[in-house]
């Protein structure tokens, strides 16, 4: 598939078929995350990979934002600690740096033919608690994985005649 | 309940945590979330009642209805308003029929 097309194609899937992700493709996704760009190359990230079914369903609990079935979850954290190094944007510049590693992580999924869906509504204090995650590390958000059970239609997007701007903010693109 | 793993599997309880969250939630979460977390535990009173065998044709389909609501919400807020409104006409016409 070539790069514009998953870029296009990825979806939140949320309804997901009752078939496990091999390892092998977990770890490439896992792999897509740690090659994302970071600020100062400071990589503030920690990933935490959640497949056993009954972790899932505990998660599940406390996140209110997780419906469905998914079979493979991957925690996004920001170690706090490290975007220190960052300076006084160091976590402001670990959230983008997060981002792009969740992105990364989709977009190889959906290449791999696996759906994805980022979470934000989940209890981070449950969270901490349930997973012995430290205080230094801040849990951002919960990416889900697992096989379609269908791909969703996509949701309109803001054109680029809106939203690129030539050379000064007003100035539109003609499409 | 013997011990915390029957909980966990315990519809009832797994309800009081979703709503427990949801509260939390609530507080950060973009104000349209409050109403998706409202349909979404009215889904799952609706299942309990299913497997407590305290249901009615008439609330199955409600349940439906509300579930196609949630994956609107998604795609479309206004449609998703009408939808709520669909499913508050449903429920008037419930209460009436079964005050007959």
């Amino acid at each position: 598939m070539e790069l514009m097309g998953i870029i296009k194609g990825r979806r939140a899937v949320r309804k997901f078929a009752d078939k496990e992700i091999p390892r092998e493709n977990l770890v490439k996704i896992l792999e897509a995350a740690i090659w994302a760009p970071s600020g100062s190359n400071t990589q503030s990230w920690e990933f935490i990979l959640v497949t056993e079914k009954e972790n899932i369903e505990k998660i599940k609990l406390i996140s209110p934002g997780l419906f469905g079935n998914p079979k493979a979850l991957v925690i996004v954290c920001i170690n706090t600690e490290r975007a220190k190094k960052g300076g006084r944007e160091g976590i402001e510049m670990a959230k983008m740096d997060i981002a792009m590693a969740s992105q990364n992580m989709m977009l190889m999924a959906h290449s791999l033919s696996i759906g994805s869906c980022p979470i934000v509504s989940f209890n981070k204090v449950a969270l901490k608690e349930l997973l012995d995650i430290p205080d230094s590390i801040d849990p951002k958000l919960i990416l889900i994985f697992g096989y379609p059970e269908k791909w969703p239609r996509a949701p309109g997007r803001r054109p680029l005649k809106e939203v690129v701007h030539i050379e000064k903010f007003g100035e539109h693109i003609e499409e | 309940m013997k011990n915390s793993e029957n909980i966990l599997k315990n519809k009832h309880f797994q309800l009081l945590s979703f709503l427990l969250t949801s509260a939390r939630g609530c507080v950060d979460e973009p104000q349209i979330y409050g109403p998706l977390r409202l349909l979404d535990a009215a889904s799952r009173v609706i299942e309990l009642m299913e497997e407590e065998k305290k249901i009615t044709p008439e609330l199955l389909t409600l349940k439906e209805k509300i579930n196609r609501c949630i994956d609107v919400l998604m795609y479309d807020e206004d449609e998703f308003v009408k939808m709520l409104d669909d499913i508050s006409k449903d429920l008037g016409r419930i209460i009436k029929d079964n005050n007959k």
